[in-house]
């Protein structure tokens, strides 16, 4: 019984109109559901802007051919707050990407999975997790 | 190292006191924020209610703005939901920290579940509308649902003709006083910075900097209209109450970043800040607008200072390549379709 | 007659009672008004803010030129002005120097302030619209009217900054009655003015704010950055406090006049 309250709830939060969860941004409307993709690239840069961050990755095709792709990412305040720097993705590291190709063909891809080659996430935290915030900042320091 | 489930008992009793109600107990009312007998409200060097800090709703996120119907008036989770909400919360925690990504980790178009920052405890309230008493948006006028909606997400094929058709928060212009505020997946940061006979409020999402004169002076002409407002503060003891005029209207709305349908420009709002512990406030506001809602309503819920939680920098038009791919594409697609139909005859 | 006895009669009055007040330099000066304070007695900033002066169109001293386009006429024109560049002239490398060439070629399409892009400092101090600064016992907020552009000085423990913004991470503290205001973090991407004149990611500002008198701040910024100037340059000038009895903060959120001309290619026709 209890079980159920908290699945209608849960459900019940969806259904009424309620503050969508992902209301905030067109993804229909760039990436196409038809074209997904998944591969393995560089890191050239990643660029720490909002709405969203962009990580920037060279991805080698089989014929050895480099084609230069970007990977939408989180907006850098949850990063931020999660305690990710713009240290902790260096160019030239190798990572994982599945998501949805752009619609307008572009080599751009939403960044619905990101990891390292060995599996692991890339943003694994949580910023409701102890301070691992932005360096500099401590709650006492005001 | 893991976090307890609230912050030391003795500095939120007080704020413990306001929103939790017994089991079974209806909440006929919005919670007046009880009295604290161990915490003193601190006042500014200028005499003033302190209500300073970067505050969040994060706790609130994912709270629906209208009550589910099998809550009736019932407006407090009682302390088994809460419970079953913490573990609800613990296990994302949980998923949140495994370092691997999951075997049958879904992959869509959506922003993944990584983008978005979490409560720290389980929001005590079954809706984000505190009145009327069922917790509920009262209807529209009948004008006011003829009226277009800008589209935020979750429209699987949207137009996108043009800027116009998207919301104000995705051109990244702005979300309006409700929806400034409103918890939503990320950006939820409030910084208050008070000065003698100033209250500013610099708001995360989209850079908004409320700035509400407290020395009585008038609310500025008609003519001069915008979209957060005219704001003028004064002290109810220790409550700092907004009220704000001359929006421009037909812009933003309530829902999800100021989406949904937009309000009139006879919308009036008086919102109530009232800080219930060192790290705790109480936040109401009550939207009048009488071409938009048959009646007035209220929204309320929690706002919190955080260890480590800051404001950053939300830039937004200054880097949206959102924009450019959504038109971008819906070109690219109009194209193809074109190209096709010319192939096929 | 009549004539000369005013001539004779009202300037002897005149000096006559010119005599009868003390010397002009005891005459009571009408005082300026004091300097607002805090309670801990810092010079209290809260008001509302605003340069007089050409420094946005450009830094440096200037002649009055037409505009971009001719069917604004005399409305789209520049201003002449003096410069707030301490010495003159910014002192670029070569390199820099002919980059700031073509930014000024290209100014329309490269200014940020034609696109509604945030100001960054130090020209969000000097555009032509007012700010309004909120001072705790804290904290110092400054809200720009242009482009809803804002910042937090932080007066506690200096922060880092976490990544780079456009309005900088600024830090302050006080030096007697100034206010020093440390500005890094800076993304680079804003320029000092419509003619061109830029920083990069590397630039450093020092602000300082001391008022002269209750209505007047005098504001210098020193800027640094090894990689375009040839060594750390100032800029300063006067801020007013704007006195008009219903003065305010209005709104100026530009993105919408800027929508068309970032975004039309790719409306659909």
């Amino acid at each position: 019984m209890k079980k159920t309250l908290v699945f209608a709830v849960a459900v019940g939060a969806v259904l009424a109109g309620a503050v969508p969860m992902w209301a905030h941004h067109a993804f229909a409307a760039e990436f196409d559901a038809d074209k997904p993709v998944k591969f393995k690239g560089t890191v050239t840069k990643m660029e720490w802007i909002n709405p969203h961050a962009w990580i920037h990755i060279d991805v080698k095709g089989d014929d050895g051919k480099v084609t230069p792709w970007m990977v939408e990412a989180a907006a850098p305040n949850a990063l931020l707050r999660r305690g990710w720097t713009k240290k902790d993705l260096l160019a030239g590291t190798e990572i994982v990407v599945e998501g949805f190709q752009a619609k307008d063909g572009a080599n751009r891809a939403n960044g619905s999975v990101i990891m390292f080659t060995d599996g692991r996430k890339l943003f694994v935290g949580s910023s409701a997790g102890d301070p691992g915030a932005a360096p500099g900042t401590t709650f006492k320091d005001k | 190292m893991r976090r307890r489930l609230f912050v030391p008992a003795a500095a939120l009793a007080a704020a413990a006191a306001v929103f939790v109600m017994a089991a079974g107990q209806a909440a006929a009312q919005a919670a007046k924020p009880a009295a604290a007998k161990s915490w003193v409200q601190p006042k500014t060097p200028w005499g003033d209610p302190d209500l300073q800090g970067t505050w969040t709703s994060d706790d609130c996120i994912g709270t629906p703005l209208n009550r589910p119907a099998s809550f009736g008036d019932r407006l407090y989770y009682t302390e088994q939901e809460l419970a079953n909400r913490e573990n609800q919360l613990e296990r994302q925690r949980q998923n949140d920290l495994q370092e691997t990504v999951a075997p049958n980790q879904r992959v869509g178009t959506g922003p993944p579940s990584h983008w978005g920052e979490r409560a720290r405890r389980p929001c005590r309230q079954t809706s984000l509308v505190i009145d009327p008493p069922n917790g509920h948006v009262p209807d529209m006028t009948a004008a006011a649902r003829l009226l277009p909606v800008p589209e935020g997400a979750g429209n699987n094929n949207p137009k996108a003709d043009s800027y116009t058709d998207f919301s104000y928060y995705i051109r990244c212009i702005t979300r309006g006083v409700p929806g400034s505020i409103f918890p939503v997946i990320y950006g939820n940061g409030q910084q208050i910075v008070q000065g003698k006979g100033f209250v500013s409020i610099m708001e995360e999402m989209v850079h908004e900097a409320r700035i509400i004169p407290l020395d009585g002076r008038p609310h500025v002409g008609s003519k001069v209209r915008s979209y957060m407002g005219d704001s003028r503060g004064h002290w109810e003891g220790n409550t700092l109450v907004v009220e704000t005029t001359n929006f421009l209207g037909n812009r933003t709305g309530i829902v999800g970043n100021g989406g949904g349908t937009p309000t009139s420009d006879a919308l009036k709002t008086v919102e109530r800040f009232t800080r219930v512990g060192p790290n705790e406030m109480h936040y109401e506001i009550t939207l009048d607008d009488p071409k938009t809602w048959v009646r007035p309503f209220t929204v309320g819920f929690p706002l919190t200072i955080e260890p480590g939680y800051r404001n950053f920098e939300y830039a937004c038009h200054e880097g949206n390549y959102a924009m450019f791919d959504s038109l971008s594409g819906a070109r690219a697609q109009e194209k193809k379709a074109a190209a096709a139909k010319a192939a096929a005859k | 007659m009549h004539d000369s006895w005013r001539a004779r009669v009202l300037p002897a009055a005149f000096f006559c009672c010119l005599a009868a007040l003390p010397g002009r330099a005891q005459a009571p000066a009408r005082p300026s008004p004091p300097i607002p304070r805090m309670p801990d007695g810092k010079p209290n900033f809260t008001g509302l803010w605003q340069a007089l002066g050409t420094a946005n169109w450009d830094i440096r001293d200037h002649s009055s030129h037409a505009g971009p386009f001719f069917q604004l006429g005399a409305v789209g024109a520049e201003p002449a002005g003096q410069g707030i560049v301490e010495g003159g002239d910014i002192p670029y490398t070569p390199k820099a120097a002919a980059q700031q060439q073509e930014n000024y070629k290209n100014r329309l399409k490269l200014d940020p302030e034609v696109k509604c892009y945030m100001p960054g400092i130090p020209r969000a101090n000097y555009m032509g619209f007012p700010f309004q600064i909120i001072q705790s016992q804290k904290d110092i907020a400054f809200a720009y009217e242009y482009a809803t552009s804002n910042r937090v000085v932080n007066m506690g423990k200096f922060i880092d900054p976490s990544t780079d913004t456009w309005m900088g991470t600024s830090n302050g503290h006080w030096e007697g009655d100034t206010l020093v205001v440390d500005v890094s973090g800076l993304n680079g991407n804003s320029w000092f003015d419509r003619a061109g004149n830029f920083q990069t990611e590397n630039t450093h500002i020092v602000e300082r704010f001391r008022m002269a008198d209750a209505d007047h701040i005098n504001y210098e910024a020193t800027i640094d950055d090894s990689t375009i100037y040839t060594r750390p340059w100032k800029i300063s000038t006067v801020l007013y406090r704007r006195k008009e009895k219903n003065a305010q903060l209005n709104e100026f959120k530009c993105v919408e006049y800027a929508e068309e001309l970032i975004y039309g290619d790719l409306v659909k026709k």
